[in-house]
Formats: structure tokens, sequence, C-alpha cells
């Protein structure tokens, strides 16, 4: 172990600099789950450390402690030098500690200035519009930190929205700043802007714990990392000295092997589309959430479609799959008019569907694991015949899918829920890839996952496509994209800004086009 | 050191379970004897009275059984409706409506009993079907909750049986004063005085319980109950199964009136469902809404119904025989919970 004063040094502080924030063998336990054990944890004035881990390492209820949103059941913590037990979040504000959850805590209906100085103890009395907007502008200028005090939250972009989260968090005079996946809804340009704003905070002799599970933004924004893996702290290391496969091994604990590149499959027959959407739209409750769609999809192609997340990506899969119908255009498959088709009749044809939000769109969480496992085949042999449903050949199935899936299943009886998100995934992905003999949506397939078993997964993919199934893979990480996809089209506000063969295409255009340019208005 | 933590684990193992359900109920035995002996009975009395007049003559065995057939027909109903995720709490009005409709055949139709019986069945069922179609439709198109419409129709079929039986279809003999004339046919007896709506009844638990497990629809149900979401991913016609599984339900109950007033009471009369259909509920949920499971829980409720009756007989209130009821509800619950939990001692780790 690294004695403190060279730590202090590399990071150009005096020695013997105490750290903003000390954890001392913090521990918290959940019925049943180890959350976290015995985690030490140093985070020094002027640095940016990155908290990385799988989903499910722990990375959130130990933020939640510092935060103190959740009481550790063990352990210390120490902020300024000072034991610290805070009994509510209140109490973390006041003593620095100020957190920008992934999902942001803004009144949409209120300007900016309002949402700042909303629940802030040092907002004056007696209040005009005026004065909340010069004291917001003067914040923001000293901050650094560009926002219009003067718009309405909900006009704002996804990047400003955070920026402003930002804001209203560094004007309680935090000194600690957690960001919680911060670029997961950002454009590569909005990052690269938070970035600059996260380096000027600590350039201040603050301090940034940054939460990701991407490896590549945390090699690139971080000082230190810090590796959580089943909720106990791997390994601390400086950023300078690691490695994306370094940091992956560190993660999942075993050597893996990224997939070194996408190998095109032979060149594709200019055979006819599997898949042509004309001028599809659909209606949402309030606007329009998708806007006349148009393209073909291929058979043996992987398509990606790109785009922050809430574009529309979630209402063109439903439209795809037969959850939703749309509200004018045409959806043909090989050539047959399916726009009214229905989901079961979708899924007869061929279409496999791995939903979003798969815990409650794709499973019903109370049921058994075998009930869950044969949702698409249920209808037909060897599971039913005349209407009779045979359990045991749900059983075999559910073994079946299960195996190859490589889930350990210890009881096939208990409820779906009591799998972890990464074992439901695999099996839903699995259930879905044995349908999917003509398409295969896998919307957002590697949430959840583990490097690993994303490369897995990713290899599955390929061989469907290898074997003529045409994939439309919707991810929020451009890397995944780039690598496995062969054609990539763009969502911005429910229409698609351009589509771009996957060789032909840049993290620049395609951020360009995340952030509502059209390919024909690129520079 | 050692120290001790709870640990929930995601299955209740089927044995603690079942130790559990039986110790909560005699916790409750035991707390309700304490305040039996505290309000100056004598507990160990008293309990031997009910279990001498409910298990040691074939007359209480008989009582025991007329009142087990209407609560499996009023739990499987509410067990049913439950599965697709549905609140019956108007097992009580269907149970009327359909004893009302089968009064109405029994009493303007005429032919052989073989004809006659049939028909009496299937004008229950269509009955408390009939009773359940608004909330149902509600439901199914205008996601009304069906927890309050099914409860708010329960007051019409109670008062719509009172007013014919006091009114219109009063026994025109003047014998009654607040029922109908005796039905000309009635289900047959098969032992004492208990009739075949009681082995009919034990039927349809095993064919419902077979029907969920073996059938494709059953599976669909499942999945639709569990999680409609999943089931409109899967393509299932989720709102038909809802429309059609709450008919159901009410036609269950239904048949029950039919029995009711065919078999046991052999008039219509007001308060015939005797809170059958609000017990229902409790059957059904002790069950957890497994068909065979209410076969044991309606025993359960028979036995302390009629023990509870044997105790009013004995000078103690209503109220009393309820709070004993609730008592093993709230211990059952209770127990059904802590099946979940598992000690472990773990080693605490020094420093």
């Amino acid at each position: 172990m690294r004695d403190s004063a060279s730590v202090q040094q590399r990071l150009g502080l005096t020695p013997g600099t105490p750290p903003l924030l000390s954890l001392k063998s913090v521990s918290k336990y959940f019925p049943g789950v180890v959350a976290n054990e015995s985690v030490d944890l140093d985070v020094y004035p002027g640095e940016i450390h990155a908290l990385l881990g799988e989903n499910g390492a722990g990375k959130s209820t130990l933020m939640n402690i510092v935060t103190g949103i959740y009481k550790m059941d063990a352990g210390e913590l120490i902020v300024d030098g000072r034991t610290r037990d805070f009994a509510s979040p209140t109490d973390a504000i006041e003593a620095g500690i100020g957190m920008v959850h992934q999902h942001f805590k803004l009144v949409r209906a209120f300007t900016v200035a309002e949402n700042i100085h909303l629940g802030w103890p040092e907002t004056p009395k007696r209040i005009s519009r005026n004065s909340l907007e010069t004291r917001t502008a003067q914040l923001a200028t000293d901050l650094g930190l560009a926002v219009n005090p003067k718009t309405v939250v909900a006009d704002l972009s996804t990047g400003e929205q955070q920026r402003v989260e930002i804001l209203r968090v560094l004007a309680r005079d935090a000194k600690l700043l957690i960001l919680d996946e911060p670029t997961a809804v950002l454009t590569p340009q909005e990052a690269r802007e938070l970035f600059t704003a996260l380096r000027a905070f600590t350039a201040r002799g603050n301090a940034v714990i940054f939460i990701s599970h991407k490896l590549e933004e945390v090699l690139e924004i971080s000082d230190r990392i810090t590796v959580l893996r089943n909720g106990e702290k791997v390994a601390t290391e400086w950023t300078k000295d690691c490695t994306e496969k370094s940091l992956a091994q560190l993660m999942v604990g075993r050597e893996i092997v990224l997939t070194e590149t996408h190998k095109k499959s032979a060149a594709r027959a200019k055979a006819a589309p599997v898949l042509s959407l004309s001028d599809v739209s659909l209606k949402g409750e309030q606007d329009t959430v998708l806007k006349n769609i148009s393209f073909d999809l291929y058979p043996g192609e992987i398509l990606g479609i790109a785009g922050v997340a809430g574009n529309g990506q979630r209402e063109l899969t439903y439209v795809i799959s037969g959850l939703s119908q749309a509200s004018s255009g045409k959806i043909f498959l090989d050539g047959e008019d399916v726009t009214r088709a229905g989901a079961r009749a979708l899924a007869q044809k061929g279409i496999g569907h791995i939903p979003e939000d798969r815990l409650h769109s794709g499973m019903a969480p109370t049921l058994s694991i075998t009930d869950n496992a044969v949702l698409r085949e249920y209808g037909a042999p060897p599971l039913s015949r005349k209407g009779w449903f045979s359990p045991r050949g749900a059983a075999n199935l559910a073994r079946e899918i299960a195996s190859i899936a490589e889930v350990m299943v210890p009881d096939f009886n208990m409820p779906a829920r009591n799998l972890s998100g990464g074992n439901q995934q695999r099996l839903v992905a699995r259930r879905e890839m044995r349908i999917a003999e003509r398409i295969l949506i896998a919307a957002y397939p590697s949430r959840g996952l583990d490097v690993g078993a994303i490369n897995t997964m990713m290899r599955y993919f390929l061989d469907l496509r290898d074997s003529g199934v045409a994939v439309v893979l919707i991810s929020e990480e451009l890397e995944e994209l780039l690598s496995f996809s062969d054609r990539i089209a763009v969502m911005f506000h429910g229409e698609i800004m351009g589509t771009c063969p996957t060789d032909k295409a840049d993290v620049e255009t395609i951020g360009l086009m995340m952030g509502g340019t059209r390919q024909e208005d690129l520079p | 050191m050692t120290s001790m933590r709870l640990q929930r684990m995601p299955l209740a193992p089927p044995r603690v379970a079942f130790v559990l359900r039986v110790l909560s109920v005699l916790l409750a035995i035991v707390t309700a004897a304490l305040v039996l002996w505290a309000s100056g009975h004598n507990p160990l009395a008293l309990g031997a009275k009910v279990i001498s007049s409910t298990f040691g003559s074939s007359f209480g065995l008989e009582d025991l059984s007329l009142l087990f057939s209407p609560l499996i027909y009023c739990g499987l109903s509410v067990a049913v409706a439950l599965r697709i995720g549905a609140w019956n709490i108007g097992a009580e009005g269907q149970f009327n409506f359909g004893a009302l409709c089968a009064t109405g055949v029994a009493l303007f139709v005429s032919g052989p009993v073989w004809v006659i019986l049939p028909l009496m069945g299937a004008a229950g069922m269509i009955g408390g079907a009939l009773w359940i179609l608004i909330p149902t439709l509600a439901r199914a198109y205008a996601d009304v909750s069906e927890l309050i419409t099914t409860l708010l129709m329960n007051f019409v079929a109670m008062l719509l049986v009172y007013w014919l039986a006091t009114g219109p279809w009063l026994d025109p003999s003047g014998m009654a004063l607040a029922t109908t004339s005796r039905l000309p046919v009635s289900v047959p007896a098969f032992w004492g005085i208990v009739h075949w709506g009681l082995p009919i009844a034990i039927l349809i638990a095993i064919a419902l319980s077979l029907f969920v497990t073996y059938t494709r629809w059953g599976y669909e149900v499942r999945i639709a109950g569990a999680n409609p979401g999943a089931a409109r991913y899967a393509g299932m016609p989720v709102r038909t199964q809802l429309i059609g599984i709450m008919l159901l339900s009410g036609a269950l109950a239904g048949l029950g009136g039919m029995m009711e007033v065919a078999g046991t009471v052999g008039r219509l009369q007001g308060g015939i469902s005797n809170n059958y259909g609000y017990i229902g509920i409790m059957v059904a949920v002790l069950a957890r809404a497994a068909p065979v499971g209410v076969l044991a829980t309606a025993f359960f409720m028979a036995v302390l119904l009629n023990g509870g009756i044997v105790l009013q007989s004995q000078g103690l209130t209503t109220h009393t025989v309820l709070a004993v009821t609730g008592l093993i509800l709230l211990y059952a619950a209770i127990g059904d919970e802590a099946a979940h939990y598992k000690i472990l001692r773990t080693k605490a780790k020094d420093g």
C-alpha cells in the first residue's frame, strides 16, 4: 500500500493535507445481501476520484451512505477531519457534500433561477423574480457554469438541465461533488463540456467522485480510480497506471477477452429488406413520439440506433414488435403489411424483442423462473397441445434456456425477481434469440451486464447476424454501436437524424446528430 | 464473537410455512382463551364445548358441511379473480343475485326436476356473472377500480333480495313473513342434510386447480395476473382474459347462491348470503388464491364460524367471535412473513 504522503504529493498537495472525505471499513447490509463490506476510501482536495464497478457492485449504496440517505452498519465516515454520522441528506449538504443523481430532481415548470433557490436556506426572505435571476447569474459566473436564469427547465436540453443540477449543488457550498453516471444522458460534446467544468471545480481545491461503469471516460477524466466488486473495494489505482484492460479485469475479477474488432459479415447480398418502415409516426398522450420514420432493415445486418435515451427509441421498438400500433405509416415484414399484426403474430413470424425495461415489460417478476422462461413458446408444442399445457415441458425448456444463458438457477420455482438483474437479462436475451428467426430487437441489452457478459452477448448477436437475422441494436454506449453495428441510425426527438455505415461514422458526427443536427445539415 | 442477523429468503420453505401457520392458529386460540379467561369465562370448558358440538356428532358435522360449501364457492370466486389481479369484493352480491335468479326459475318455470335443477344452476351462474358484468367492463375498458364497484353492487343485490322476498315474491300462503314460498325443487341430499352442493364445489376447486396448471389459458391467466405488461408483450389478449375470468368469478359466487337457496335454505330470504361473500375474501387470501388451498381455508373458516355459533349459544357476543377470527388472520399473516426469515449466525470481524 502506498503511504498517504506520496498520494498528496502526487496530487500536488502539501504533505499532511487531510483527505476531504475518508471512509474507514464502511459496511452496509441489507436483508440477504452485503451491499458494502469494509470499504476504505480517501478523497483528497483537488482530485477527481472515479468509482468504478459493475451494476450491483455497491457504488450507489456507498454514495448513499456518504450523502446521508443510508446509515452504515459499521465503519467510520470522516469529513474534513471530523467523524460524522449523517442523520439525513440535509446534514451531508451542510457538511459540503452534494450529489447529482442520474435522474434530475428539478421542477420542470420552474425557471432555472427558481430551481436554484428552491429549498435553500440562503434564499432571501423577500424575493422578486429579478433578484433571484441576478443572484443566479452571479452564481453561474462565479462557478463557471453558463446557464440562463430565465429559462424554464422543461425547455432545456438534458445537458443543460444537468448543469443546473450541478450549479444547484455547488451553490450550497459543496466541496465534494458526487456525480452518478453523469454522461449517460449526454452527447459526447456535452460530456466534454462537463469534464471541463469538473476540472475547473477541482482546480479550486474541491473534489469530485465520479461514478461510472464506462472505462474509457473514467480513464479520461479521473486522477485516481477505486474499483468496487461485490460490495468490497478491490483496489485504488492511479489512473495513469491503468488501461481499459486492467480496469475491466479488476471490475470483473478475471481475465476478459475484449472482442477485438467486429468482423464484417460476408458482403451483404443486395437482398430484399426484411423489414421496411415507411413514414411511420406514433402519437403519444401529449405529443408525437415518433415522426415520419422510414428505413429498411436487411437480413444479416446489425443496425445500431444511437441517441440519448428517451428520444423515441423505446417507442420505435414497440412499433416494430407490434406492442404499439403506428398512428400513420406502414410497416412491411418480408413485403407483407404487418402494421396492424400485433405482438403475438409478429413474434410468431420471427421477431424477438429484448425490451428496455425487462423486469416490467419482459417478465412477470412474481412468477416462477419457469413461467418466465417459456413466455414465448408456451403456446406451441411441445408445451401446449390442443389447449393443454405441460408443466414438465415448460420445466425442460426453462432448464434448457437457463443452461445456454449460463444462468445458475438454484430453484426454477423461485420468483424471477429474485434473480440478479444481469441474470434476468441473460435469460430474456436467450429466450428472445430462440424465436428471432428474422429480426432481433435488442434495447440496451448490455445494461446490467459485466464486461465479460456483454462480450459474450455481442458475439451471439454477431452469430445471429451471420446466420441471416437482422439485429436492431439500441444502445447508449457509442463505443458498443461503433464496434458491433454495420449501420448506425441516430434518433432525436422521435425522428431519425441520419443513417450511415459504421465504417464511415465517427463519434463527432454521431454526437452532432444526437444533439439534433440533421445529417444533411452537418458541416 | 458471534452475532445474529436475520436474513430474508426469497422462498419460504413449505415445511416452515406450514408449521408457522399451525403455530399462528394455536397462538390466536391461546390469546383468545386468555381474553375469555380474563373476562370471567372458563376457556377450557368453552373449547371443549366447541369441539364436541362441532366434531362430536353427525349433526355437528352436517352443520359444518353446510357452512363449508358456500365458503368454497365464495372463496373460489375471489381466488379466481385474484389470479388475474382483480379484487372481487362483490362475491356477496353475486351470491345473492345468483340465488335470486335461481329462485326465479324455480318459482316460475315448471318441469321435471332434472330439467329445472340444471336450469337453476345455469340461472345462478348467469346471475352471478351479470352482477359482476358492469364492474368488469368498467375495469376492462375504463380502468375503474373493481374494488369499489363490486363492493357497491353488493348493497343493491342484498336490498333487491329483501324487497322481492318481502314484496312481490312473498310466500302467498301467509305462513312466512319475509321469505318466498318453499321452492318446489331442491338439490338432493346425500348425507343427512348435506346436499350435493358440497361435492360439486370440491370438484370445481380441483378442476380449477388443474386448469391453472395444465391449460394454456391457465398459463396466460397466470402471466396476465402477475404482470399485464408482460402479457401484452407476449401478445396475449389481456382484456378478453380479464373479462372472462371476472365473469367466471361472478358465476362461481352465483352458483354458490343457487346451491344455498336450493339446497340449504329452500326459500329465498333477505340475508341469505350470511356474509359468505366477505368471508370468501379471507378464505381466498389465506389460500393465496390457490383453488385447492381454498378447500383447506374454507374448511378452517367453517370450523371457526360453527365454533362462533356454539360460543354465541354460550352467551358470548358476536364481537368476541369476530375478534378471534381477526386474531387468527393477523397471526397467520405474521407467520407467513416470518417464514421467509432465517437466522444467520455470523462471526464478527476483528477490529
